[in-house]
């Protein structure tokens, strides 16, 4: 090594050679019930793993407790079950959690799972102060892409900063919220619409905590300092490498400019990852290994936007939900990535490159703007109030379906180079896919009636009458919510609480007055039929598009509804967390033709014989088809055509207009028998 | 058109009108025993049919029409109906729903039905009808009816089959509510099949009264400035639009003061409902005049201006003369029918 070439070396104090501390490797995990999940996490540590990703599951996101009607068949589905403080005590059992980062994704009800998480430590004597870890808590995103919200835009932003009050004085290294651009490239969402919706949130939060005027300067630096990231990385990994360099630089110049954070420190751009589950395909899923690979390139390549921490997708996700299997196998690649290979050896491998800072310019321009725009019109509350937001993203997936199918786009596999040899990965004797054991959930529903049976009763009532007295005056939410917890108050309990107080909301679909850029001869013969239709019939096909159920993942479903009204046809669409008896409801009232549902979380089985026995009860089973779209495992197809789905539609099926021209013939077999 | 088709039209006329002496049939019959007794399906089947474009649809029209004039001791219900009209983004629908809710706790006996009108697409002529998502309704409730329909493409801010959807709602419910698409400097053309008109705004429109047509501010008989979230904002609403229409010297079809037709809520917080509720039913309590036979003669002329022109409306008036004026809306469709291809086989 010659003394002049050193610009590629990191040296320590003493002037020695280092290295970069690897980002925490996460495994986004928890399903079944409390005592799945705590085995898993333990399980996982041993592993190697460094944090702690919690997976809820839907019914404890969206405030309901698991003997609530609408949480049945998504028990334990996507995540883990939490009614009360002795689930939480089950689920943490022989983990450490004053030596724990905790992640936890969860955001309508995070401030009870964050008051559960300090009641639990506070009765093991751990001293809060020494919490680490992460709620979500991020509304606006919920709104615009995930679907778990439950109050206002304006009641949430307070939970929100109640928790920023909070955690700054009692529990300092925890992150109140995380700003979540994830989802919104989940949804759609371009580098410039993630770069300004994900600031514009961010920008709402301090804003608002700003104006409760409780932090002296030094406390809103530090408030601000907390602000946390959660990010998406897709394929095109070079402008994604851009983005993030983007990001770091935008945030200091925000913190700077807009509130005058002084100290460097608490400008810096933390941020975790989830690399991209929406370009994973189902069709010759082993691809997806790579893809993986490849997406994490742009979260770990550059030293100055390097990730905080890292969650992969499985290979498997189009499919089902993974197996701990396919959970171990994406870890090992972090392992590789930060162990096997020099990385982490290098200062910044970007700085001074003409390409790189050029395009980084380019992506500020255009989300500064974009920022700019939000805040004229009045802000993130007002953009998700009139749907400025939801229909750019709406329209921003709409163009992105267009051009998988004109191939614009290539998606290997999916609309190049289809044909290959089957894949030995997918076929296991379990069939490659994760089941959740039906028993389990009877287990969690008989530890929240032993709970309910067991506590001070006049406690729980106590905590719970103070929790809507105090929800309707300003004062911060937290601690009346830890002593709900530790009075055994149930998940249920507290959200019905405040959604007494603060009233439900639903936010605009973004669907209205979308339109798609799709031609194609499939588009022709679709319209055809449509016409034939009228002419026999005298008016357009009627279809309703909704989805029963907790789960919020509403892009299928919207994409549906915008290529039904492209190909012709009248569309209710009726939104998301629906019940059986709603759509049905709305099925008989509108008199449609068919009925289309859309489920992600794995409870289509369940739900679509709950939809059935509604459509019987009302004589109309025979009477109206109903068309099944969603991540659903191709075991499941048989049971689900012998109940009476006519057709099941799945993300390989992702040229719209071959979906309408089937659901055509549905009907019209249906019409004419 | 050659001759021959004149006559073979003139057949096929007469085939339908033949057809139209059938009385109603059992199944419809029985169809209609249930939608009065309020259930669903029924309802929505017997609506499909009064949007339906084809003639068997045209023939069952007729024998309902003629069937529930003629057992009006059975089927009673004589619906107030409310067209509910506003700006784009006023909060109409949300507004609808937090009414029916206020409706039904405080009018527990009533029946409503609401129909809701979104825009159809220019380029597909399909529709996305989102306004179920803006309602939070009960679920098996008889009480509350609730349907969207599409707009197919006429101006107006409704469907070309909203005044004979309108004509079957009318006969089957108490209240009868109908939400237009978004208006901006079109015609209200609501107002000519509801018995009163509300226009929705949005707060500080006030000032804007003066960009929209003076027509449209003379239409309305009552104003609603929706999503008032603060007290504040609502004051200061009001004072405008009333300080507007004074202005532009607008006298409001209200027979009541001006002041006390408008009203400010927000269908968020739950304001102002019960106050805007309790004023439509005194509408519905003073009402008697007995609008239907002005509202179906102009949606006759309509229907005859669409298919002939200005010079077909004149010739209605011509035939008037000579004709008696009875019948269902469909013998009289029919009739002029007749009477245009009678005429224009004369002149050929």
């Amino acid at each position: 090594m010659s003394e002049k070439n050193t610009a590629h070396i990191m040296f320590d104090k003493d002037g020695k050679p280092k290295s970069d501390r690897p980002w925490i490797f996460r495994t986004y995990a928890g399903h079944t019930n409390v005592w799945a999940s705590n085995e898993l996490y333990r399980s996982n540590l041993a592993k190697g793993q460094t944090g702690l990703s919690i997976a809820l599951d839907l019914p404890t996101q969206c405030g309901y407790s698991s003997d609530h009607d609408i949480a049945k068949p998504e028990i334990g589905k996507v995540g883990v079950p939490i009614n009360s403080l002795d689930d939480m005590a089950i689920l943490f059992d022989n983990i450490p959690l004053d030596q724990m980062n905790t992640s936890m994704t969860i955001n309508g009800t995070s401030m009870w799972l964050l008051s559960l998480y300090i009641a639990l430590a506070e009765e093991q004597g751990v001293n809060i102060a020494d919490l680490k870890g992460t709620t979500q808590n991020d509304l606006i995103k919920e709104y615009l892409a995930r679907g778990t919200y439950i109050f206002p835009p304006e009641d949430s932003i307070r939970l929100i900063v109640d928790m920023y009050e909070y955690c700054l004085h009692n529990v300092p290294s925890w992150n109140a919220s995380n700003i979540c651009s994830y989802h919104l490239q989940e949804a759609g969402a371009t580098p410039v619409q993630e770069l300004a919706f994900a600031l514009t949130t961010a920008i709402t939060i301090l804003d608002a905590v700003k104006e409760r005027n409780c932090f002296n300067e030094e406390e809103f630096e530090r408030c601000v300092g907390r602000i946390s990231y959660f990010v998406n990385a897709g394929m095109r990994f070079v402008e994604e490498v851009c983005k993030m360099r983007a990001f770091c630089e935008m945030w200091d110049e925000i913190t700077q400019e807009r509130y005058g954070v002084k100290n460097p420190k608490f400008r810096r751009f933390r941020y975790g990852v989830q690399v991209n589950s929406l370009g994973l395909t189902e069709e010759q899923p082993e691809n997806n290994a790579w893809r993986i690979l490849i997406e994490t390139l742009g979260v770990t390549l550059s030293r100055n936007a390097r990730c905080r921490a890292l969650q992969l997708p499985a290979w498997n996700e189009a499919l089902s939900l993974p197996r701990p299997w396919d959970q171990q196998w994406s870890l090992r690649l972090q392992q590789i990535m930060a162990y096997e290979t020099d990385l982490l050896e290098y200062p910044d491998l970007f700085d001074g490159s003409h390409v790189i800072e050029s395009k980084v310019a380019d992506l500020k321009e255009q989300a500064y703007s974009e920022i700019n725009k939000i805040i004229d019109m009045g802000g993130g509350v007002e953009a998700v109030k009139t749907g400025y937001m939801k229909s750019a993203l709406v329209a921003s997936q709409g163009e992105r379906m267009g051009k998988l199918v004109n191939g614009e786009q290539v998606v290997v596999g999916k609309n190049r180079w289809t044909d290959g040899i089957e894949s030995p990965l997918v076929n296991d004797s379990d069939g490659g896919i994760f089941m959740v054991d039906a028993d389990a959930a009877q287990k969690t529903i008989d530890a929240l009636n032993k709970t309910r049976a067991a506590r001070d009763e006049t406690r729980a009532q106590a905590a719970l009458k103070r929790l809507g007295e105090e929800a309707k005056q300003s004062k911060n939410l937290m601690e009346v919510s830890i002593e709900c917890a530790k009075a055994r108050v149930t998940t249920g309990e507290w959200s019905d609480t405040l959604r007494e107080a603060f009233g439900e909301f639903r936010p605009p679909t973004g669907v209205e007055g979308q339109a798609l850029s799709i031609e194609s001869e499939t588009l022709d013969a679709v319209r055809k039929k449509v016409d034939a239709f009228i002419e026999q019939h005298g008016y357009r096909p009627r279809m309703v598009v909704g989805k029963p159920g907790l789960d919020g993942h509403s892009n299928g479903a919207e994409m549906i509804a915008v290529a039904a009204r492209h190909a012709g046809f009248d569309v209710i669409y009726f939104g998301i967390r629906l019940s059986a008896v709603d759509i049905v409801q709305s099925a008989l009232e509108e008199n449609v033709d068919v009925i289309g549902i859309s489920l992600l979380s794995g409870s289509h089985n369940e739900i679509t014989d709950q939809l059935f026995d509604e459509l019987e009860k009302n004589g109309a089973k025979d009477s109206i088809p109903v068309i099944l779209g969603g991540i659903i495992p191709t075991p499941d197809f048989d049971s689900l055509h012998a109940k009476g789905v006519k057709r099941i539609f799945t993300p390989k099926d992702f040229d719209l207009m071959s979906v309408m021209n089937d659901i055509m013939d549905v009907i019209n077999t249906q019409k004419n028998g | 058109m050659p001759l021959s088709k004149h006559h073979s039209l003139i057949k096929e006329l007469e085939s339908i009108q033949a057809a139209m002496e059938a009385p109603l049939d059992a199944e419809t019959r029985t169809l209609l025993e249930k939608a009065y007794a309020l259930e669903k399906w029924p309802i929505a089947q017997l609506i499909s049919i009064f949007e339906r474009n084809n003639t068997d649809s045209l023939i069952k029209r007729h024998a309902i029409s003629q069937y529930l004039a003629a057992n009006a001791d059975t089927y009673t219900r004589q619906a107030t109906v409310i067209g509910l009209t506003g700006t784009p983004g006023a909060g109409k629908s949300s507004l609808t729903g937090e009414l029916c809710l206020s409706l039904l706790k405080h009018q527990p006996d009533m029946s409503i039905a609401v129909l809701a009108i979104d825009p159809s697409s220019q380029e597909s002529g399909g529709a996305l009808l989102g306004d179920r998502t803006r309602m939070q309704l009960p679920v098996n409730d008889k009480r509350v009816f609730f349907r969207s329909q599409a707009s197919h493409l006429d101006l107006g801010g409704m469907g070309k089959s909203t005044f004979h959807v309108m004509r079957l709602l009318r006969r089957l419910f108490d209240l009868v509510i109908i939400e237009t698409v978004g208006i901006g400097q079109s015609e209200i053309e609501v107002q000519r099949l509801s018995d009163h008109t509300v226009l929705v705004m949005q707060p500080l429109a006030g000032d804007q009264v003066q960009f929209m047509k003076a027509g449209i501010m003379e239409v309305p008989n009552t104003f609603v400035i929706n999503k008032c979230d603060e007290d504040e904002l609502a004051r200061k609403s009001k004072h405008l639009l009333n300080a507007s229409l004074k202005l532009a010297k607008i006298h409001v079809r209200n027979e009541e003061s001006q002041e006390q037709s408008i009203f400010m809520t927000s269908a968020t917080k739950r304001r102002g409902i019960d106050e805007l509720m309790t004023h439509l039913m005194a509408v519905r309590e003073q009402q008697q005049v007995d609008q239907v036979a002005a509202q179906e003669e102009y949606f006759l002329n309509k229907w005859i201006q669409q298919a002939y022109g200005e010079f077909g409306l004149s010739l209605a008036e011509y035939f008037n003369k000579s004709s008696e004026d009875s019948g269902t809306f469909e013998q009289k469709e029919l009739r002029y029918k007749s009477q245009i291809a009678n005429f224009l086989t004369k002149l050929s």
